[in-house]
């Protein structure tokens, strides 16, 4: 099978096609999912800038992520020994069906290295991030 | 649980690398210093605990989901 053939996954009952290169490692799995291994990441390209998060190894565990400093310009979290050039930062959403109650998750946010595709949920230390934030000007 | 007695300035070890020593004891209070490799995490349980429920709250919410929520989301951040 070569390295780009596309594969096809269900995320809410839609089927959505990705590559290889949209797979993430976490060896660690995340926070409360230890299992998760596999994810892959699926922009929503009609609903910029939101992407699922998809568990390739259970699937029943999907998540919506959002780069968070296209949401909050200034978020700047300290990555500790990351290259910051080469690491992709998301951030978990909280989906609520008032929108405005929606909240985006920066106290852990998940850190991808675009060139391994490994990645992984940090907890940050820095207590001017919020675990449930809520959207700018809401 | 295992359990185990330490003084002050005496240590225990977990697996090969991850090594916890008692600092210091006031107060009902146990001051620990730890010492584990860059890639283990180290966090307190609560900060970990509370970590955990916001990611299972995040991943049942997606039930909430729907093409409106996602319309406005994208919308209002799109706009901002």
């Amino acid at each position: 099978m070569s390295q780009n053939h596309t594969k096809m996954i269900n995320i809410q009952g839609k089927e959505h096609s990705y590559n290889d290169h949209q797979v993430v490692n976490f060896n660690e799995g995340l926070v409360g999912f230890p299992e998760m291994h596999r994810a892959v990441l699926i922009p929503l390209a009609e609903y910029v800038p939101f992407c699922w998060l998809a568990s390739l190894d259970n699937e029943n565990v999907r998540f919506i992520v959002v780069n968070p400093k296209q949401v909050y310009g200034d978020y700047q979290p300290k990555m500790e020994s990351a290259d910051e050039a080469e690491t992709q930062t998301l951030a978990l959403v909280k989906i609520s069906s008032d929108w405005r109650k929606t909240t985006v998750n920066l106290k852990a946010p998940i850190f991808i290295n675009s060139k391994t595709r490994s990645a992984a949920q940090v907890i940050l230390n820095d207590s001017t991030y919020q675990l449930a934030e809520s959207l700018p000007n809401t | 649980m295992l359990v185990l007695s330490r003084r002050i300035g005496e240590k225990i070890i977990i697996g090969n690398e991850i090594v916890v020593e008692v600092l210091s004891i006031s107060d009902g209070g146990v001051r620990l210093g730890i010492k584990a490799p860059k890639e283990t995490s180290v966090h307190r349980f609560e900060v970990f605990n509370e970590i955990e429920i916001a990611n299972k709250a995040a991943e049942i919410a997606i039930s909430e989901i729907n093409q409106s929520v996602l319309e406005n989301l994208s919308a209002h951040i799109c706009t901002k």
